[in-house]
């Protein structure tokens, strides 16, 4: 089914193929109208709002979200090369998606997705890779993509948590002598995380601004990015881009998790952005 | 001269109809069908002004204008990023310096030309109150030297385009349209 979409999308543009061949020397324009050239694109085709040729349809049009449009894209969608997805998950998840009476649509100011964006910084000249969670977020007119939280791997052992069952610690008593003890407690600086409550949850976007205000971390690039979404109500799509040769190329789906227990969702959420290992 | 040519194409494509739609803050179909058109007509320079500034055979003196002319359709600070197939980390340029770095390029001919495929997005408000979309476009580089060193690649270039509304007086009138002007662009290239 996906070739013979596939091979529609070809014959549709054959034209304008030969043209390119023979009056520019130009390679197939055909792979780039296949390809999901933004993430735009994949939104629209996912939800069936626009033709072959990238031109939208509105509510107005008759072929807005059909659902025959819909299976087509649906199909040509998923990183094929991706053996981890199952043929038959992937049935699964177009039937949900397209289930009769209720079909999920994907929406670009909803909740539920998030960007993670991999990006190189610098430290002492030295590169420190960061990853940078964003999401979009409403703001006086418009909206806007904002970090909402952050990780690096150089923050982390600063953060390690001592796991010997008693350790150190300030006893109960220690305010009745002005907390004197902390002077030792401040001596060996490994052991300071001893003294921390249970509940302190590691915070990197907090010491990436410190870093970043105080010219610690400088900005160089952006290495690689990737989308999350949990729109699909007990699913999760990872979306990320494929530059190679053929028409299974651009924005595409990378890996697909049908939830099948409650606390899945918050469990992967967790882990997506590094809280569990 | 251009200014006019995409002045006129507003006051033709995107005619204020009325206060209603002009207080409106969702763009209707129709409309930006509108811009589009005209967002398209300046990638299009861009595009045009690109070949020219690449093309050896251009005067030194003529590709400076064309230069200034091609900075013209772009928002204050656009900057140009830029990585390839073997180079994953994105080197980024201001507008002005791309094209110098163009007309730099050690080689003694080289072809541009553009792919009729393009890819545009849908509109999103920012927090300003302007509209920012999309535009995607593919172009073939192909560079020769004398002594037989041959380069050519395809790159993909997603080209940021801010959409606002304006105001101008002709003849005592306030005339409200929308203006285009085409900001951040991100290069890659592709395995086409």
């Amino acid at each position: 089914m996906i070739t013979r979409f596939v091979l529609f999308l070809v014959l549709i543009f054959s034209s304008s193929y030969l043209h390119a061949q023979i009056t520019n020397e130009m390679e197939d324009e055909s792979r780039l109208y296949a390809e999901t050239k933004q993430i735009n694109q994949f939104f629209r085709r996912f939800n069936g709002e626009e033709d072959e040729k990238g031109e939208r349809y509105y509510p107005k049009d008759k072929q807005f979200r059909n659902p025959k449009l819909r299976k087509k894209y649906l199909e040509m969608l998923f990183d094929r090369s991706n053996a981890g997805i199952s043929n038959d998950l992937k049935i699964q998840f177009v039937n949900d998606v397209l289930e009769k009476n209720d079909p999920a649509i994907l929406d670009f100011n909803g909740a539920n997705w998030f960007a993670e964006v991999q990006s190189t910084f610098t430290a002492n000249g030295k590169a420190q890779l960061v990853t940078l969670f964003m999401e979009l977020e409403k703001h006086h007119l418009g909206r806007r993509w904002v970090i909402y939280k952050v990780h690096a791997d150089r923050f982390d052992p600063y953060f390690k948590r001592d796991t010997v069952p008693v350790g150190k610690f300030l006893h109960p008593m220690s305010h009745e002598l002005d907390f004197m003890n902390l002077r030792k407690a401040f001596l060996n600086r490994d052991s300071v995380t001893q003294y921390v409550s249970k509940k302190f949850e590691p915070d990197h976007l907090s010491v990436f601004l410190y870093e970043v205000k105080r010219g610690g971390l400088q900005f160089k690039s952006v290495d690689q990015v990737k989308f999350h979404f949990f729109q699909i109500p007990g699913w999760y799509f990872e979306l990320a881009e494929f530059n190679r040769p053929g028409y299974n190329t651009g924005w595409l789906i990378s890996n697909l998790v049908k939830f099948n227990n409650e606390g899945d969702e918050a469990l992967l959420r967790r882990y997506l952005h590094h809280e569990i290992n | 001269m251009n200014k006019h040519k995409y002045f006129y194409t507003l006051l033709v494509g995107l005619f204020i109809s009325g206060s209603l739609l002009a207080q409106s803050a969702d763009i209707s179909p129709q409309r930006k069908q509108a811009i589009d058109s005209l967002a398209l007509e300046k990638v299009k320079d861009l595009s045009k002004y690109i070949s020219i500034i690449g093309n050896k055979t251009t005067p030194y003196s003529e590709a400076t204008r064309v230069m200034d002319r091609a900075e013209e359709l772009f928002a204050e600070d656009s900057e140009m990023g830029v990585s390839s197939l073997n180079r994953k980390e994105i080197n980024y340029y201001k507008v002005r310096q791309y094209f110098e770095r163009l007309i730099a390029l050690n080689y003694d001919r080289v072809k541009i030309q553009w792919y009729d495929i393009h890819y545009i997005s849908d509109l999103e408000r920012q927090p300003d109150g302007r509209y920012v979309g999309v535009i995607t476009i593919y172009q073939r580089f192909e560079g020769e030297s004398d002594d037989g060193i041959k380069y050519k690649d395809t790159t993909k270039k997603d080209i940021t385009i801010y959409v606002e509304r304006k105001k101008t007086q002709i003849a005592g009138r306030t005339i409200e349209f929308w203006d285009v002007l085409l900001g951040d662009i991100r290069v890659t290239e592709t395995s086409a």
